[in-house]
């Protein structure tokens, strides 16, 4: 049952993130830390723009031209979407625009993981595979941002939804196709979220959490 | 009663005198002046292959009575091509403006009609009063997935044409060029050039939407240009500028991750500090200021020796070495 085996790979490939990050982070203090994921977030974008060409190529036409532009069509929403108002977004205290941006990257590694399974070229299973590396990497900078920050980790990614796996071939390609969209959203988010944060972060924090840990 | 109408260039015109039956004896005039009877078919006028200049106002007379018949304005003009459009968001991430034009005149008016969706939703593009054909629209949601479509369509009384634009959020992101820029001389050091800017007035949130820099600079009598990059900060100083000569400066910007680079910003020119034919001088002070300290215990007013600014290179910091140990030395032999 394809529905099963989904279930059992999801629940079993995303208990990762839930490892803390201290060990990295220990080191470096969270404004150093801040402008880490920033940069890896530009590096993600970067490998993204050439993974997302392709596994689109994969998919084959309409997906793979320029001005493919599909309505979103009502399927529940696996990954939450970057998509903001403005003056909410401005508004986010710190601990909630890092908890996005960990919640969502936790949720995309997750189904690109599935993705990985799935796929047919080996090109495109070794891009997927060291892309997932990276985000990885992503996700414990973010974690060990938020745990320097004394900001508890969001809890791990929920049980996939309920909503049932795409029912045709069709249907399951603009799958993957609004996937990418969101997880390069993202990335263009996420940029603009550590400029905020990098800003916010003081320098003085750092001094305080050492002196806490006994240095 | 003036009748209007309006036709293509290179097309045949007839025109009838009113209700007056053809074979009636009729006098034509365009802007007062009458038209030869050759182009008369009976009572009706003919213009064959219109051009631009027979455009104005066409007036039938009744042959006899010299009563007005008829009365109609001639427009030639031409059916509109493809518009030109261009959507851009240079106040990100407030919004973004659209603005168009016709490649070539159609010499009769036109009207636009602009339309913007945002996946199933209509947006409102509010028209700017000056300049004409641009509008521009707020974003009601930031950092979206789905593309927008503008379509223009442009209409006249021969014809109409439209064009269509479709882009991410991300990808109209183009800063207006960077404001202010200076460029001035370093005291002291004639390979140096200092440059300083502001980021254009229209980039509304520079905190959380930074800009980055790019700068190009040349000697006037070259044609190849340097450049420098810089990820933040409105100044940098030029240290490689060759002495003596004068440089052209511009400064562009773009949004540190997303769109692209502004045009270039006004140039400004500006020419490396040189030192005056000072040598002379220089000694000579030297001399005056071991003589002043024979007669007085004080030390001499600074002079130019001893700069603040003169710090840097190392021909300046041994000459201001130089005056303060003679001078120390005058004084200590005179206690």
């Amino acid at each position: 049952d394809s529905w099963g085996i989904f279930t059992f790979l999801c629940a079993a490939l995303c208990n990762l993130p839930a490892l803390p990050a201290l060990n990295c982070s220990e080191e470096l203090g969270p404004g150093q830390s801040i402008q880490q994921t920033y940069d890896l977030t530009r590096y993600l974008e970067h490998q993204l723009r050439t993974l997302a060409g392709t596994y689109l190529n994969y998919l084959g036409p309409p997906f793979n031209e320029p001005d493919f532009n599909p309505p979103r069509l009502a399927r529940a929403e696996r990954v939450p979407s970057a998509t903001v108002d403005l003056d909410l977004w401005r508004g986010l205290t710190d601990n909630a625009r890092l908890a996005a941006n960990y919640r969502a990257y936790s949720r995309l590694l997750c189904y690109l993981r599935v993705l990985d399974g799935q796929v047919g070229t080996a090109e495109l299973r070794h891009r997927l595979a060291h892309f997932c590396a990276s985000l990885q990497g992503l996700v414990l900078s973010i974690g060990g941002v938020m745990s320097s920050l004394g900001y508890p980790l969001p809890a791990g990614p929920p049980a996939p939804p309920g909503a049932p796996l795409a029912s045709n071939d069709f249907l399951k390609k603009m799958d993957d196709f609004w996937l990418l969209k969101e997880l390069q959203t993202w990335l263009w988010r996420s940029a603009k979220d550590f400029n905020r944060l990098k800003k916010r972060v003081p320098p003085a924090v750092v001094t305080l959490r050492l002196e806490a840990r006994g240095f | 009663e003036m009748h209007s109408q309006y036709e293509r260039v290179g097309a045949d015109v007839t025109m009838k005198c009113g209700s007056m039956d053809w074979d009636a004896a009729v006098t034509w005039t365009v802007n007062g002046t009458d038209i030869d009877e050759s182009h008369l078919n009976g009572s009706y006028l003919i213009l064959k292959n219109v051009n631009l200049t027979q455009t104005g106002p066409y007036s039938c007379y009744e042959g006899s009575s010299w009563h007005l018949k008829y009365q109609t304005y001639l427009r030639v003009g031409t059916p509109p091509k493809e518009p030109v459009l261009m959507c851009r968001s240079n106040n990100y991430p407030k919004g973004f403006y659209c603005s168009w034009h016709l490649p070539t005149p159609t010499y009769i008016p036109n009207s636009f009609n602009i339309s913007v969706i945002h996946g199933t939703k209509e947006m409102v593009c509010e028209k700017d009063a000056v300049p004409k054909n641009r509008c521009h629209i707020r974003y009601l949601q930031l950092f979206s997935t789905v593309k927008y479509k503008v379509t223009l369509t442009v209409t006249n009384a021969l014809g109409k044409n439209f064009t269509t634009l479709t882009f991410d959020e991300f990808a109209i992101v183009k800063p207006d060029p960077p404001e202010s820029v200076v460029a001035k001389p370093v005291p002291n050091n004639p390979r140096r050039l200092e440059v300083s800017w502001q980021n254009p007035s229209s980039w509304p949130d520079p905190e959380s939407f930074p800009l980055k820099f790019f700068l190009r600079y040349r000697p006037l009598i070259l044609d190849q240009w340097q450049h420098v990059e810089l990820s933040d900060g409105t100044s940098h100083t030029i240290t490689d500028a060759y002495a003596g000569k004068e440089y052209i400066i511009q400064v562009a910007a773009k949004d540190n991750d997303i769109g692209t680079w502004s045009d270039w910003s006004v140039a400004v020119h500006a020419t490396p500090w040189t030192e005056e034919p000072k040598h002379l001088t220089t000694e000579a002070q030297i001399t005056e200021t071991t003589s002043a300290s024979t007669s007085s215990f004080m030390a001499p007013p600074t002079t130019k020796i001893c700069d603040k600014g003169a710090m840097v290179g190392s021909g300046a910091v041994a000459v201001c070495w130089t005056a303060g140990l003679v001078v120390a030395a005058y004084s200590v032999l005179f206690i």
